[in-house]
């Protein structure tokens, strides 16, 4: 081996070695970016889980307690016996919101009766003054009004906040609500007229307003628990609603 | 000045002005998603509220934005990952731009949830659409500086090797002086 191969084989040696150490720096940045990716994305799924379990609707219960619709436009939905804690819950058949506290706690609530915990009372109100947002909710709340039979009632309660019209237009229009009736299963042949011709609409519209003065709700849902507002970060929980209305109970 | 003393005045600001835009960016997410994170529902609401997604996706959508924003935020403010970080930012950022536009031009009025809300407007608010989409696309050209010239000065990328990570090593483009001397002016 000559002078010069020596030389070759040396620098070629250092080379190989720079290589190797390259191929390993990388390796290891690799190895610290895979997990840096994945505690991030580990947080992430964590977060989405936690929000998505604390907003589990409950499973409502078969049989649901007793329901009264009272002809000033109070529903009432309690076990024989039940007065107290009485939880109020202000809807308004257009609200986003309101469908989704629907969405979320109205198993919790229903349960809530049925197990004979609290008292439950819902006030449909109508809460939007610009249109047509106004005449929206008072077509439904008015067309509410025309169902008095309590269990009937509230599966078009039910139904009402899952076929909510789109914020944008006219919505609710009253043969969309004799349908929704129907599809329900209310029989009533008086129904049809009293959703046609708007029977309810003013006392609707005064219920509203009585309420909105009386009972100092700002907005809607709000959810009342022996006349104190209940924070929207408990009444979308279902389990610190349960556990709030049950602490009340006591 | 000449223009090799620009040059390096420009190499000495960059990764400067990268760390404003990390600090800024990273600061309005881990804000914006803070606000939110408590209250799922609302959140949900909100991205309903756009009427873009089908009930299902913006549910899903509304749980998962929030810890997104924060730990997005979080990654640009340390400087972990900070090219991947500044894309998701400034691609969510250009979602929200698209979102904003959709509701104005279909004549939604709404608030556009951005920092918690229920995408409600109040009574006698107006929307404020374009001030929204202006913002928003503010923090887009931030977050597209960051991919440009990642990761800035105090980035936990460069202790921990990654800063020439996700992008050629030897391209050093970032012109924060720490690149192969002999560049410096080139």
């Amino acid at each position: 081996m000559g002078k010069g191969d020596r030389a070759k084989s040396a620098r070629e040696k250092i080379a190989q070695q720079r290589a190797a150490d390259q191929a390993r720096e990388r390796r290891k940045k690799l190895v610290t970016y895979v997990t840096a990716g994945a505690v991030a994305l580990a947080a992430v799924g964590a977060g989405w889980w936690y929000a998505a379990s604390r907003s589990q609707a409950e499973q409502a219960a078969e049989t649901l307690a007793p329901i009264t619709v009272n002809p000033e436009g109070d529903v009432v939905m309690a076990k024989e016996g039940v007065t107290k804690p009485v939880v109020d819950i202000y809807v308004d058949y257009q609200c986003p919101a309101c469908r989704e506290l629907e969405r979320v706690s109205g198993a919790t609530f229903k349960n809530l009766a049925a197990e004979g915990v609290a008292k439950v009372v819902y006030h449909p109100i109508t809460i939007f003054s610009q249109e047509p947002l106004h005449s929206n909710s008072v077509r439904a709340g008015a067309a509410s009004r025309c169902v008095t039979d309590g269990p009937k009632w509230m599966a078009f309660n039910d139904a009402l906040f899952e076929h909510q019209p789109s914020e944008s237009g006219e919505g609710f229009k009253v043969d969309e609500l004799v349908k929704l009736g129907k599809d329900v299963g209310i029989t009533d042949p008086g129904f049809e007229n009293c959703v046609t011709s708007q029977t309810y609409a003013k006392a609707q519209a005064d219920y509203s307003k009585k309420i909105g003065d009386e009972h100092k709700i700002e907005g809607t849902p709000t959810v009342k628990v022996d006349g104190v507002v209940l924070d929207n970060s408990v009444a979308f929980t279902p389990q610190e609603l349960r556990e709030t209305i049950t602490e009340a109970a006591k | 000045m000449n223009a090799s003393e620009a040059s390096r005045n420009a190499r000495w600001a960059i990764p400067w002005v990268t760390t404003a835009a990390r600090l800024v960016l990273g600061g309005v997410l881990i804000v914006a998603g803070g606000l939110k994170i408590g209250n799922p529902s609302e959140s949900v609401v909100a991205v309903r509220a756009y009427e873009l997604l089908p009930d299902a996706v913006a549910t899903t959508v509304g749980y998962g934005l929030p810890i997104v924003e924060v730990v997005v935020g979080l990654l640009l403010i340390i400087g972990l990952m900070t090219r991947v970080a500044a894309v998701v930012a400034a691609l969510l950022m250009l979602a929200f731009v698209f979102g904003i536009a959709w509701a104005w031009a279909n004549g939604l009025r709404i608030d556009c949830g951005c920092f918690g809300g229920g995408g409600q407007l109040g009574a006698g608010q107006e929307p404020t659409y374009l001030v929204d989409i202006l913002r928003d696309f503010g923090f887009v050209l931030l977050g597209a500086w960051i991919v440009r010239f990642p990761p800035g000065r105090y980035a936990l990328d460069r202790p921990l090797g990654l800063a020439g990570l996700d992008h050629p090593i030897g391209e050093e483009e970032n012109g924060d002086g720490q690149g192969r001397p002999g560049e410096v002016g080139a």
